[in-house]
């Protein structure tokens, strides 16, 4: 059991959506969740399902249409703007397009509730401003205009500025959407690495599953109009992540966690050698739409190369063709589709 | 680590300096255009024959033309420049717009009605010769009323409505709505009435009395205090909506605040001195180019001196030194400020792209 005096964030009976004059329009309700300090949190769901409006009201940028927030043991309303946004910081995919500004400029904005009265960055906000910055790799470029900066490049100069605001918790909608897949997994690890070593509490939205599952310490899964919560491995075992997606397109494989496309299956083919080559021409196959086995039962057969430098093989009873490459390989059973008759023979096994 | 520090600590200091130094030769050019606004005008008189009156006692025509005249008028001059730069560079970071200007709220049309009622409603007989001798004041008054009365209702949506780009909208709907009031009143007066109201709309920096220069003057200045606290705000205002909450910014009070101090501020000048155009649009362009910064901590300072530099230029081009006929102001400032403008936006396209 986790310890409650360890909880800095907890939603319970929440509801949430949207006001618009008397009407309002909820998008979930009954939400219970709960964060602990130095955890990562992620928040998973489809597009549509109200990730975004969740992170925005806990961030206090959307009120509740009911239930409680408490952030650090205090009601979120209960806050000024001033007073909460010393506890919680916020970014998303909103970019800030403002001319003249340099990254340096934008980040020290986030030491918004630490400075004075005219906001003079002084020596400490200065330090913590630059801090700041190396964290999220952007000290070579805190010269530049954000206006002249990458999508990628002005996404790690928000992640800066809510850095630099130092808060306790710190919510980011989608922070790596626009990054590519290196820049990904360095801010992934940023993000594992400020829960570890500062102690904050991280909840973040994301559409990369694999990543989500591999650094958060908890997952928050958003699906149909409901939110379970627990660590990435509880909800794997308790198979939340089939319903995550249509399951006539996509599968999920529960034994380690990897998604793939549900291609229409138009046969099957025994795949025979060892290691990575196995590996990747089952993939390969599977791509292109076939079931593979490894025990010779079909009469259709890839052969992976044992040495370096040898064929990619493909054999229907007699008949034997050599490929070069993968691409070969797959390009010649895509254009020959030669595998009815093995079809009817599997299915029978 | 030691020497990853330090770089840009020297890089900030850098561009403090280079700041500094366009600081200062704002300030030259200041003093230096404050000077020859009193040197010049239709009456020749010579430099040191204006020292004498300032700094000793001249005497005579000369005093009352400098003291009378000159200076209230280049007094008027640095005020209005510094109340329509500031009041423009507030209304472009509130709205996020570049082209958003001290009357985009529609506080010259709100002074335009009060001034419309005094000259077109209620004296018929006021001409532009006896607008001076009864109305001036009258005039002042109902035109500060009127910014004023648009300023509350402007407030009040704004407290109301969630979206700044609603309460912009309203605000120039409303400007509309007044202006076609005004052109009903203007469709249904005589000539000598419409042309008195047309030389309001054309501005004046000369019409001011010391006691009403005195009004003025405490009313910029309360007006640059609260422009002066609002730094702060209008830096973290940038960041848009969102982000301006999340990083612990009340906005509504905010815009709250600096929707107050702007009216105030074009309110006042509107009122003795009529609607002033371009000033503030262009200024606080020139600012942001000039300064290479989007810091109001150096835009606000920036743009005072700009504005006052321009406004003391347009001063002395319409009164057309060594001659007898004085320009409308509005015309001078529209004249200097549409250059500005146009080449700002051809000069650096990135510029005009993302604001």
């Amino acid at each position: 059991m986790v310890k409650k005096s360890n909880e800095i964030l907890s939603v319970n009976a929440l509801k949430i959506g949207y006001l618009s004059g008397k009407r309002s329009i909820t998008i979930l309700h009954s939400l219970k969740a709960s964060a602990c300090e130095g955890e990562l949190v992620a928040v998973i769901g489809r597009n549509g399902t109200g990730k975004s409006t969740l992170l925005r009201t806990i961030a206090g940028l959307q009120p509740k249409l009911d239930g409680t927030v408490m952030i650090c043991g205090k009601p979120l309303h209960e806050y000024s703007r001033l007073g909460l946004s010393k506890e919680v910081g916020y970014i998303s995919t909103e970019t800030v397009r403002v001319s003249n500004m340099k990254v340096y400029d934008l980040a020290a904005l986030g030491r918004f509730p630490h400075t004075n009265w005219l906001g003079r960055i002084d020596e400490h906000n200065h330090r913590s401003v630059l801090d700041a910055l190396a964290k999220a790799g952007m000290s070579d470029f805190k010269e530049r205009l954000i206006s002249e900066l990458s999508d990628g490049e002005r996404q790690r100069a928000m992640i800066s500025m809510v850095l630099a605001q130092d808060a306790a918790v710190m919510v980011m909608d989608e922070p790596t959407a626009f990054l590519d897949v290196g820049s990904k997994f360095e801010i992934l690890h940023l993000l594992h690495e400020l829960t570890r070593q500062r102690n904050k509490t991280i909840i973040f939205s994301t559409h990369d599953l694999t990543a989500a599952l591999n650094q958060a310490d908890k997952i928050w899964l958003i699906i149909g109009d409901k939110l379970i919560e627990g660590a990435p491995e509880d909800i794997m075992l308790s198979g939340a992540f089939n319903n995550l997606f249509d399951k006539n397109f996509v599968s999920f494989n529960q034994s380690d966690g990897s998604f793939f496309v549900k291609n229409e299956i138009k046969g099957i083919i025994t795949v025979e050698g060892t290691g990575i080559n196995k590996f990747w021409a089952k993939k390969a196959l599977h791509r292109i739409g076939y079931k593979v086995t490894d025990s010779g039962t079909c009469n259709a057969i890839v052969r992976t190369p044992d040495k370096a430098g040898s064929d990619w093989i493909y054999k229907t009873g007699e008949s034997e063709s050599e490929f070069r490459s993968i691409y070969e390989l797959a390009r010649w059973i895509i254009q020959n589709e030669p595998l009815t008759a093995c079809n009817i023979f599997c299915d029978s096994q | 680590m030691n020497s990853g520090i330090e770089i840009p600590l020297n890089s900030r200091k850098v561009s403090q300096r280079s700041h500094l130094g366009i600081f200062i030769i704002l300030s030259i050019l200041t003093l230096l255009f404050f000077m020859l606004d009193l040197f010049l005008g239709s009456v020749n008189i010579k430099p040191y024959e204006v020292i004498d009156v300032l700094f000793n006692n001249g005497s005579g025509n000369v005093e009352t033309i400098i003291l009378n005249f000159r200076l209230p008028k280049a007094l008027t001059a640095m005020a209005a420049g510094i109340a329509l730069s500031i009041s423009g560079l507030q209304m472009q970071t509130v709205f996020r717009n570049p082209m958003a200007g001290p009357y985009v709220l529609g506080l010259s049309s709100g002074a335009s009605l009060g001034v419309a009622f005094v000259i077109m409603g209620f004296s018929a007989g006021i001409t532009p010769e006896n607008m001076k001798l009864t109305g001036n004041f009258a005039i002042a008054a109902a035109a500060w009323a009127g910014a004023g009365a648009v300023m509350v209702l402007i407030m009040f949506i704004s407290s109301r409505v969630k979206d700044i780009m609603t309460v912009l909208i309203i605000g120039i709907m409303l400007s509309s709505g007044i202006s076609a009031i005004v052109s009903i009143m203007q469709y249904f007066s005589n000539e000598s009435v419409l042309k008195a109201y047309i030389i309001w709309t054309m501005g004046s920096l000369g019409n001011l009395t010391t006691s009403q220069l005195n009004v003025l003057l405490v009313s910029i200045l309360t007006g640059l205090v609260i422009s002066v606290f609002s730094v702060k705000m209008l830096n973290a205002l940038l960041l848009g909506e969102n982000y301006a909450k999340s990083i612990g910014l009340n906005v509504r009070f905010s815009r709250f605040i600096i929707i107050a101090g702007t009216s105030l501020l074009a309110g006042t000048i509107t009122a003795f001195c009529g609607p002033i155009g371009f000033i503030g649009i262009a200024v606080p362009h020139l600012a942001r180019i000039i300064f290479k910064t989007s810091d109001h901590k150096i835009l606000i300072p920036g743009s005072i001196l700009i504005g006052v530099v321009v406004m003391l230029a347009s001063d002395i081009i319409s009164q057309m030194p060594w001659s007898d006929n004085v320009l409308p102001i509005n015309s001078i400032t529209a004249l200097i400020g549409i250059p500005v403008v146009i080449w700002v936006i051809v000069r650096n396209r990135r510029y005009a792209e993302i604001f």
